[in-house]
């Protein structure tokens, strides 16, 4: 068992640390100076080439590659993520500023997503064939092809300008709030970006969960359950366990997707997460917040996937114990 | 009425099955539909609009007039015009990017897959590595440093999303790999190309059809994306800009969202669903499991329209199965398919039956209608069955399923994977015994079970997959004892066996046969070796029973050509050796059986009454029955 | 004096896999240190249980695997000196028929084409392969041949596409044909049309049956070759094994057979690699001997407790062990 968690830890060693190099040697290879992506562009045209030296040494970029790329990681291994061209403060403090919405609006959709669309999913297998089944899986098809901002446009069309149920800007109210009242208001300005992300994502998962029960009812000991004698709801529950282990591996890989769209989708609520943040350094060039904040993002996906698959044994035996000698 | 002829080898004249309808075809069909009119409006836009995307064509803020079908921009521009022209640019970027995904894609999957080794374990970094980072996220990123234009757009959406169809291919790939018609391909030293060109490219195929499409649209959802949040190449408009420049000019609070918002947005979903429609139907092209119960699902006739014929007889205690007269039938679009068709049985307390017949002669429907469980489109249109005093035929299906498990109980063919591999053994024992018993005493109870048909108590924490075949069938036995059934059913207990572990299996049905005067009714297809084992022994053809009678008799002195032609079609271990004789033609379609006797046109002794009358069955010496006319007194 | 076709000189095969996920490495030996030969116009059946390494013996001798140890001779040529390429070319010489005919046709293949393949494969000039083609499907009796071409595998019935594989085999000429369990997934009633076939197809080749079946392979072989664990535990006639079989497995084997003894208890599957004898602690005479070390094919002589028969050329003298 031991094993297994050395080599996921090499594993996403591994791609963490192409993360850290794709970031270093992306600004590297991009068009033009390297020191256009460190100050803040307005300045680009009015800057001097003594003063690029300066930024040159300051920020170490006259050294060999090799010397900078060490820097660069321990670096990273501090948490230093160098200065915000825009707003002159470190982007670790601005990241970790805007992470929590981020967690919190992905972390709710996930959620949501799994649940209703497994759920349903999961219906539509058991009846699989029936009328209803075709308009349910026609239904998610449909969902799923929306792209998730012209859901969220929807949305924001219907519940906030004409009914006014709940606001489109931000996480929290501009005037101060505490307790109870402050959570009630988070919540209200959460729903709608998170429905939109839930709306995206559910499709997903649907087509995921009902082909796998799909499968599963097919299986032998399904038929071997029912001629046990079960009842309809034991073999069921026999057949969605291991249905379950497909649809959780979906989620996973889905992870990155979710996260694409959260970027997309805190764009147009004016969500203050780190995909709003990506969105607002790339217009304004701040290129040391584009990098931060998008290492930032791939660590955390890479964290869940890395929790995920430490877990994944507790589903399937097969995995926890694989054929040790009787 | 086709009749078999007598000829070795014959090909039966078939008539093309009707196609049925399936989810996958109806879908598929639609959503061709839908790309086809938006391909052919994107192709022709310059006819459909006499402006340009970018075009002052007239005042701005325009509503929607017979000028400009959906009103012009903030700028002057027709929003319809833009809405042709892009879907140009939505429909190449996300084709072209597709097409690069999936050329890579396959590619390392046909690399990986098939050269294995390094190669397929330094692809797979590769592809895990792309899989890790986020998507769009990522695209935002490297679009940022590498700017974009038409193709540069192409080309990072492209690196982007190769990785999930180059892994979903491989494990394809990989799977076809072990077809044996490849084995056989490559033992044969077909070259490389030519293994990949004929055996595993169209094997793949369907699948990778429907990975372009799943492609194609994630390319449009990020192209549209990134247009979106204005990051789309700034000279060509597509959907995706056209919905930013909507929400940049606050399109959503005027009444500008009904042609301005709205309309590229639907086409977006248009394409996508159209899209996903056609991938959903290569899917079920690759597999036609994910087809299931297509049409409309028949409910099974039961008793409440067949009744029992006549009145029941009163059950005899020492009778556990009586069978009289059963008619199963399979409803298919080619017609009934007669499984089962006029066959009287009975079964004592505690005896051990055989019941053997080769492939497709209805062995297995009869044993299926015993539990209830016959499959669709089958059901019972006729005969009683009465078990243990219950009259199977006249319940409802809910009623027979309280009989499965506790009155008759069923070993299924291939038990090997009868059994969950998510749970333990004793969870699974435990769950039949709990029928009958309280939970804590079907724990109990499963122990019990387990040391009973010889497995050694550690085994009751193991998971399926730790025992071996031979074991596995003996936790399927004694989940079918848990609760004292009157009757067995055991279908093929033994294909799949080895010799030796067949004969221990064998050894345990014997004892528990013993010990808890258990009648066991056991269906195969293997002759001798059931024939030395039971009791008695019934031989079925062609939906009917053809000889019935004491074991060792039959086996010694068989009284129907079809049992002697049998028996000698198969090499003896003892003895001299003689010569084997294959039983010339195929078993019957059973939607047409011959007339008169079944067998008649494979019988070596066939007479010409034979193909007139239908036998009855004769009793050849007392206790020994046979349907054939040669018996008749 | 018969030709060799094809001869084994203690092979050893093993094959390695990673368990699941643990990342620990597993060594399974399919075959150890296994001899035997087999002559032109010679059936050997290769009896054993499922694991025992019989399909990996038949697939050895076809050179689609690399022995680890040992040599394989086909024709006189080593296998295991030969590049890729070369065992390639050899394969043409060969041919193996598979277990399942349901699997072993590409569906999407006409009869036609399929029983052409072999020929394509072995640059047979076109104008030559019709006529091959027919004449191998009439030898297996799908006859009217004509018919019988344009019809796709699954419009055919098991047995059917069974002569398929056979008419595959004929139609290249093969030095060599290696049949794995060829009727085990066929009715009983049409088993004995098959077996008829191999019998006639023996002229000018060496066939290798493997099959579990002791009843098969007495009416069919000539000699046979029984596999417990990998190792070759006894060969001889197929008459004088199956009528007076010496090791206590063939004896086990036969028992189950016909039901007349209940065979040893089950011990799960087979213990990995590296023991003496190998049926120590499942075979009743167990004596110190079998502790020390693993017992060898003698011909003449008897070794431990488990006498091992051979057969030579002209009679059948067994040599008994204790």
């Amino acid at each position: 068992m031991t094993w297994r968690i050395v080599r996921l830890v090499v594993q996403y060693g591994l791609v963490l640390f192409a993360a850290a190099a794709l970031n270093f040697a992306l600004p590297r290879l991009a068009p033009g100076d390297v020191t256009d992506y460190l100050i803040p562009p307005e300045q680009a045209g009015a800057i001097t080439a003594e003063q690029r030296e300066r930024i040159l040494a300051r920020y170490g970029l006259d050294e060999p590659l090799p010397v900078q790329f060490r820097e660069y990681l321990a670096g990273l291994v501090r948490g230093d993520l160098l200065i915000s061209a825009r707003y002159s403060r470190p982007v670790t403090d601005i990241v970790l500023e805007r992470l929590p919405w981020t967690l919190l609006l992905v972390g709710t959709s996930t959620l949501l997503a799994v649940a209703v669309g497994t759920a349903a999913g999961f219906r539509s297998a058991w009846k699989r064939g029936r009328a209803t089944d075709v308009s349910t899986m026609s239904t998610f098809m449909l969902i799923d092809s929306m792209p998730p901002f012209f859901v969220g446009l929807l949305l924001i069309l219907v519940f906030s300008v004409h009914l006014g149920w709940f606001p489109i800007f931000g996480a929290v109210p501009t005037l101060p709030t505490e307790g109870v009242e402050l959570v009630v208001e988070v919540a209200r300005r959460l729903i709608l970006p998170a429905l939109s992300l839930t709306a995206a994502m559910l499709g997903t998962i649907y087509l995921v969960a009902r082909p796998a029960l799909v499968s599963e009812l097919r299986e032998d000991y399904v038929l071997m359950a029912q001629a046990k004698g079960l009842t309809k709801r034991q073999v069921r529950r026999h057949a969605e366990r291991n249905a379950l282990l497909p649809v959780t591996t979906m989620a996973l890989i889905n992870l990155g997707t979710v996260v694409g769209g959260a970027t997309v989708i805190e764009t147009v609520f004016s969500y203050p997460g780190l995909g709003r943040l990506l969105y607002e350094s790339v217009l304004a060039r701040d290129y040391p917040v584009l990098q931060g904040t998008f290492f930032v993002l791939a660590v955390t996906v890479l964290a869940a996937n890395f929790v995920a698959d430490l877990l994944y044994p507790l589903l399937d035996p097969r995995v926890r114990r694989p054929f040790a000698s009787p | 009425m086709t009749t078999q002829e007598t000829a070795p080898q014959t090909v039966e004249p078939r008539r093309p099955p009707r196609r049925e309808r399936t989810t996958g075809g109806v879908l598929g069909s639609a959503g061709a539909a839908i790309l086809v009119m938006l391909f052919a409006a994107a192709a022709a836009a310059p006819a459909l609009t006499r402006y340009g995307p970018q075009e002052r064509a007239g005042l701005p803020n325009r509503r929607p007039s017979a000028e400009h079908l959906l009103g012009t921009n903030d700028v002057g521009h027709d929003l319809f015009a833009q809405l042709v022209f892009g879907a140009r640019v939505s429909l190449t970027i996300g084709l072209l990017a597709a097409l690069f995904a999936l050329a890579v894609g396959l590619t390392v999957a046909l690399l990986a897959g098939y050269l294995g080794g390094t190669v397929d374990a330094a692809l797979m970094r590769a592809v895990d590595l792309t899989l890790a980072f986020p998507f769009i996220p990522l695209v935002l990123v490297v679009a940022a440093f590498l700017g974009r234009g038409l193709f540069m757009t192409v080309f990072v959406i492209g690196a982007v999303i190769w990785a999930q169809p180059a892994r979903v291919l491989r494990s394809q790939v990989l799977k076809v790999l072990k077809y044996e018609h490849v084995q056989a391909a490559q033992a044969m030293g077909a070259s490389t190309l030519r293994i990949l060109a004929v055996h595993i490219l169209p094997r793949t195929a369907p699948l990778a059809a429907a990975q372009f499409v799943r492609s194609a649209n994630v390319a449009i959802m990020i192209e549209a994306s990134l247009s979106f949040l204005g990051l789309g190449d700034p000279q060509r408009i597509s959907w995706g800009s056209m919905l930013f420049f909507a929400n940049a000019h606050n399109a959503i609070v005027t009444e500008a969202w009904r042609w301005w918002i709205v309309p590229p947005g639907l086409a977006l979903t248009a394409t996508v669903v159209g899209f996903a429609f056609v991938g959903y139907s290569f899917e079920e092209w690759g597999d036609r499991r994910l087809t299931g119960g297509s049409g409309s699902v028949r409910r099974r006739r039961w008793a409440a329209e067949h009744a029992a014929r006549g009145p029941a007889a009163p059950a005899d205690p020492q009778v556990v199965l009586d069978i009289r007269d059963l008619h199963v039938h399979y409803d298919t679009p080619d017609g009934a398919v007669r499984a089962v068709d006029g066959i009287s049985l009975t079964v004592g307390r505690g005896r051990l039956v055989g019941l053997v017949g080769e492939s497709g002669c209805g062995k297995t429907t009869l044993a299926m209608a015993l539990p209830g469980l016959i499959p669709h489109p089958g059901a019972i249109v006729g005969g009683t069955v009465v078990l243990d005093g219950h009259q199977l035929t006249a319940m409802r299906p809910g009623e027979v399923g309280r009989l499965r498990g506790r009155v008759v109980s069923l070993v299924p063919q291939s038990a090997m994977n009868a059994l969950n591999p998510a749970y333990t053994v004793r969870r699974q024992i435990a769950e039949a015994a709990a029928l009958t018993r309280e939970p804590d005493d079907a724990a109990a109870r499963a122990d019990e079970l387990i040391e009973l048909v010889g497995l050694s108590a550690a085994k009751a924490t193991a998971y399926p997959h730790e025992l071996s075949g031979g074991m596995k069938q003996r936790v399927v036995i004694a989940m079918a004892i848990a609760n004292e059934p009157a009757l067995v059913v055991a279908d093929e207990p033994l294909t799949g066996l080895d010799v030796l572990t067949q004969a221990r299996i064998v050894r345990l049905l014997l004892e528990l046969q013993e010990r808890l005067d258990v009648a066991i009714l056991l269906v195969s297809h293997d002759l001798p070796l059931v024939g030395q084992v039971v009791d008695d022994l019934l031989v079925m053809y062609a939906g009917r029973i053809v000889e019935d009678g004491p074991a060792k008799e039959v086996v010694a002195d068989p009284r129907h050509p079809y049992t002697r032609q049998l028996l000698k079609a198969r090499p003896q271990l003892r003895g001299a050796d003689r010569d084997i004789a294959p039983i010339p033609g195929l078993p019957p379609d059973l939607r047409r059986p011959p007339t008169g006797c079944r067998f008649h046109p494979r019988c070596a002794e066939a007479f010409d009454d034979c193909q007139r009358v239908d036998p009855d069955e004769y009793e050849a010496k007392p206790g020994h029955c046979s349907a054939c006319l040669l018996e008749r007194p | 004096m018969i030709d060799t076709v094809v001869e084994f000189r203690h092979v050893t095969k093993k094959f390695r896999s990673r368990q699941g996920l643990l990342g620990g490495r597993v060594e399974a030996t399919a075959l150890r240190g296994v001899s035997l030969s087999v002559g032109e116009g010679e059936i050997l059946a290769l009896v054993g249980e499922s694991g025992a390494g019989k399909s990996t013996a038949g697939r050895v001798a076809l050179g689609l695997e690399r022995p680890d140890d040992g040599q394989v001779l086909f024709e006189g040529s080593d296998l295991t000196t030969l590049g890729a390429r070369q065992r390639r070319a050899l394969r043409r010489r060969t041919h193996f028929i598979l277990q399942d005919p349901y699997q072993s046709l590409h569906p999407a293949m006409t009869v036609g084409r399929l029983v052409t393949e072999p020929l394509a494969i072995a640059d047979v000039p076109r104008r030559r392969r019709r006529e091959r083609v027919e004449q191998a499907l009439e030898e297996v009796r799908l006859t009217p041949a004509a018919e019988f071409l344009a019809r796709y595998p699954h419009q055919l019935s098991g047995g059917q596409r069974q002569r398929v594989a056979f008419a595959r085999a004929l139609v290249g000429e093969p030095r060599l044909v290696v049949a794995d369990e060829p009727v085990s997934m066929l009715d009983v009633s049409l088993q004995a049309g098959i077996l008829e076939l191999i019998e006639r197809m023996r002229a000018g080749r060496a066939i290798i049956f493997v099959t579990h079946d002791l009843a098969v392979a007495r009416h069919v072989a000539d000699r046979i070759a029984v596999i417990y664990a990998g190792s070759l535990v006894e060969l001889g006639n197929a008459e004088d094994v199956v009528d007076g079989p010496l090791h206590p497995y063939t004896g086990a084997l036969l028992a189950a057979a016909e039901q007349l003894a209940a065979p040893p208890e089950d011990p799960g599957p087979f213990p990995p690699g590296g023991q003496p004898c190998q049926l120590y602690g499942r075979c009743d005479p167990g004596r110190p001997e079998c502790v020390d070390a693993e017992p060898t094919l003698v011909e003449t002589r008897r070794a431990h407790h488990c006498a091992w028969h051979v057969a030579d050329g002209g009679g059948s003298d067994h040599e008994q062990g204790d």
